[in-house]
């Protein structure tokens, strides 16, 4: 069966906005389920041939990630202050593109865990945050998570890890081969009586479901996959939705504004097609699938007389609790070659941290992980601490990067009304519509954590016998890849934007789910989550649909 | 340098093991081609660095002495050897033209600062290498220095085909090597790994 092409006039059961890690999902489960799904991405579709070994054009000339000179951005750390242009990295980073930023992504591919959703009853409020529980149990979303290991692709060892949650089934892929910059933090973690494990990964580790296997060729994070080994939606997802015969992906489609009728629901979308001309797609019902940064973009920019607000947005919650995933990275050298620009980025992970713990003085859970920082390129410009930054000592730090490598933490990020994405007042788009905004300030409890998890970083790379370790300095974030939180889940439409199966609570017939739906922040790596919600979500939207109760 | 019939064994070797022979009777002209592509404007080197497109001699003399300030020559090959004057005149002269002027203005700046601190010396590159490092320490906050090293560091590891890397010298350098495909062991710490001890097993090791 081929794809799908629907005629201009047409009305379809499903308009998905965005074809990344939810949207393509959405548009197979319900393509599969027999409605008729068109969906909208923003960017163009690539095909394996056409990625390259470039760093220069995909890490500092924005190959494959948003284009700030036709889609700006203005960030500021608080309301008080005036949001100022963003000149090098995108605040908000993705990839416009078929397989959205599952393109590009590294690949790190574990669960949450079951405190993930009920931390809030577990430890109380947090004063001055918007903490709360998922509506959602881990056992509700584990069998979404099963299939999103399955359905796309995700290679690992059950049971390694002593803190994982419970699962129902086996990888189907045995984890990918360990690279010295994992062998090296076992070695260390092990002395330190932590744990760690193979880190789960959506790559290829055999040959799966017609697709290779990972070459080891080291160009993941932030390169398109040549391999197809890589189990990004474009892949995997995108080409399954196409084949029910019922489902078109239409790129180059940039969606300016959900319309809504006098009986408050979603009538289709507008566009804007790849010549800049508006068009407008009937749909019975809009499934916005467009990122955490986006979708809340769109909310708002759909505000109209009856919602003026934005839609979705009754509870004033639409664009607020952005969250990325606190960070933190050390760098280390040992005496032999790791070779860290050969395969896949992390091989082992350390979550020994993954629960809050009250005697830490402060909330926060996460973990460490061994990797490069990504390529060549990245590390000589990023890694080197004050004063090894040009000359001969410089040069001797260049020429110890088959040596290098770094332990990156990774944790949570607290939900605070404050941090948000909004419209930017007066910067305008390549389209002539609002610029996004952020404004973000990190709790000081993540920036806490961030530096508790680099600490460990540092202890494991000691006891693994590194001739050198050195910190990179924990600083406040300026935005990132993990765009969280900002259409939240939840049973109260006054704290919440979507109902537990991401039917927005004011408008019957239009959903949400992607980063934006996460209550809480969960350790890092979110894009596994984002997909077994997708899956759930898949599963509830088309029940609701065979039911005519859309 | 790999011509494409000894890459295409590598790539035999560091992913046959691994792959299925139905898929890769289906799969492999695809795969192959796709994994060749990726690294074929890596393989080819192309540029011209005969001339210069955007910047004077005396520009580029001053441009390549800062750049070799950065990355210096020595017992190994530096920016010098490896054409970064060449990726820095380039980029600004096509992929990022459209900062060309900016760039010209800032070395401009540079350099009548640097006539100014330095009376009667032509110009930077004319210094002793010890007295431009010492200049250099003297600046080197500023946006000018930073936007050198970047610029460095990308003529330095950029693909050659960006005019600098010139025969791969700034890879060689980090110790990175452009194959499409590779097999473990990948480095020596792996090479020497047991094995995952699964934690219920090391606890019954160790009792």
């Amino acid at each position: 069966m081929s794809a799908r092409k629907f005629r201009p006039n047409e009305t379809v059961d499903f308009v998905v906005v965005g074809s990344g890690a939810a949207g393509g999902v959405m548009a197979r489960e319900l393509s599969q389920a027999g409605f008729e799904v068109l969906v909208l991405e923003q960017g163009p579709r690539f095909t394996a041939a056409d990625f390259r070994h470039d760093e220069l054009d995909y890490w500092f000339n924005g190959a494959l990630t948003n284009k700030l000179d036709t889609n700006p951005q203005t960030f500021r750390k608080t309301s008080a202050e005036k949001a100022e242009r963003v000149t090098e990295f995108p605040a908000a980073w993705y990839a416009p593109n078929v397989g959205g930023s599952s393109v590009h992504f590294t690949a790190n591919f574990w669960r949450f865990h079951e405190v993930d959703f009920d931390e809030r009853s577990r430890l109380g409020a947090i004063p001055g945050t918007t903490f709360a529980d998922w509506p959602i149990t881990y056992d509700e979303l584990e069998p979404y998570y099963t299939k999103v290991e399955w359905e796309v692709g995700v290679s690992g060892l059950a049971g390694a890890s002593p803190f994982d949650p419970w699962r129902s089934k086996p990888y189907p892929m045995p984890p990918l081969p360990v690279k010295s910059s994992g062998v090296l933090l076992e070695r260390g973690a092990r002395k330190m009586g932590w744990h760690p494990y193979p880190a789960p990964m959506a790559i290829a580790s055999v040959p799966y479901r017609d697709r290779a296997a990972c070459a080891h060729c080291g160009f993941c994070i932030g390169f398109g996959c040549e391999m197809q080994a890589k189990s990004s939606t474009l892949y995997t997802m995108i080409p399954e939705a196409e084949a029910t015969g019922r489902c078109e992906v239409r790129p180059l489609s940039y969606v300016s504004r959900i319309e809504t009728n006098a009986a408050g629901r979603a009538t289709g979308v507008a566009y804007f097609d790849k010549d800049k001309r508006e068009r407008f797609q009937k749909a019975r019902a809009v499934v916005v699938c467009a990122n955490g940064a986006e979708t809340a973009r769109l909310l708002l920019m759909s505000a109209n007389a009856q919602f003026p607000d934005g839609l979705a947005n009754s509870s004033g919650y639409v664009g607020k609790n952005l969250m990325f995933n606190t960070y933190a990275q050390i760098n280390a050298l040992f005496e032999h070659e790791l070779n860290e620009f050969k395969s896949a980025q992390v091989t082992r992970v350390v979550h020994d941290w993954y629960d809050s713990d009250p005697q830490r003085g402060f909330y926060g859970g996460g973990g460490i992980d061994s990797r490069i920082g990504p390529m060549p390129i990245a590390w000589s410009m990023f890694a080197p601490p004050p004063g090894r930054t040009w000359g001969a000592g410089f040069k001797s730090l260049l020429e110890a990067l088959p040596r290098a490598m770094i332990v990156a933490g990774h944790g949570t990020s607290l939900p605070l009304a404050t941090n948000r994405i909004d419209l930017d007042p007066e910067l305008k788009d390549a389209w002539g519509l609002p610029a996004l905004r952020m404004t973000y300030k990190d709790h000081p409890d993540d920036l806490a954590m961030a530096r508790y998890l680099q600490d460990r970083g540092v202890e494991s790379m000691q006891a693994a016998g590194a001739l050198e370790v050195w910190k990179d300095p924990v600083a406040e974030s300026t935005g990132g890849p993990h765009l969280l939180g900002t259409a939240r889940m939840g049973n109260d439409p006054s704290t919440s934007v979507v109902d537990k199966h991401h039917r927005s609570h004011d408008i019957r017939n239009l959903f949400v789910c992607d980063g934006s739906s996460f209550v809480t922040s969960g350790r890092g790596q979110p894009t596994m989550t984002i997909q077994a919600l997708a899956f759930r979500a898949g599963d509830h939207i088309a029940r609701f649909a065979k039911r005519g109760e859309i | 340098m790999d011509s494409t019939g000894t890459s295409r064994r590598k790539f035999l070797q560091a992913s046959g093991g691994s792959l299925g022979l139905a898929w890769l009777a289906a799969a492999w002209p695809q795969v192959v081609a796709a994994a060749e592509h990726a690294h074929a404007m890596a393989a080819a080197d192309a540029a011209d660095r005969s001339k210069f497109l955007l910047l004077t001699p005396a520009q580029a003399r001053d441009v390549d002495a800062i750049a070799s300030q950065i990355v210096p020559s020595g017992a190994t090959p530096g920016a010098h050897e490896a054409g970064v004057v060449y990726f820095i005149d380039q980029v600004h002269a096509g992929l990022w033209k459209e900062n060309g002027q900016d760039f010209v203005a800032g070395l401009t700046d540079f350099q009548a600062k640097c006539a100014k601190h330095h009376p009667g010396v032509a110009q930077f590159a004319d210094l002793s290498f010890d007295d431009q490092t010492a200049y250099l320490k003297h600046i080197e906050h500023t946006p000018f220095f930073g936007g050198m090293r970047f610029l460095t560091v990308l003529g330095l590891l950029a693909l050659p085909s960006y005019g600098g890397n010139a025969g791969k010298l700034g890879w060689k350098l980090v110790g990175f090597v452009d194959q499409h495909a590779w097999q473990p062991p990948f480095g020596h710490y792996d090479a020497e790994y047991a094995g995952f001890v699964p934690y219920a097993k090391a606890a019954e090791q160790q009792s």
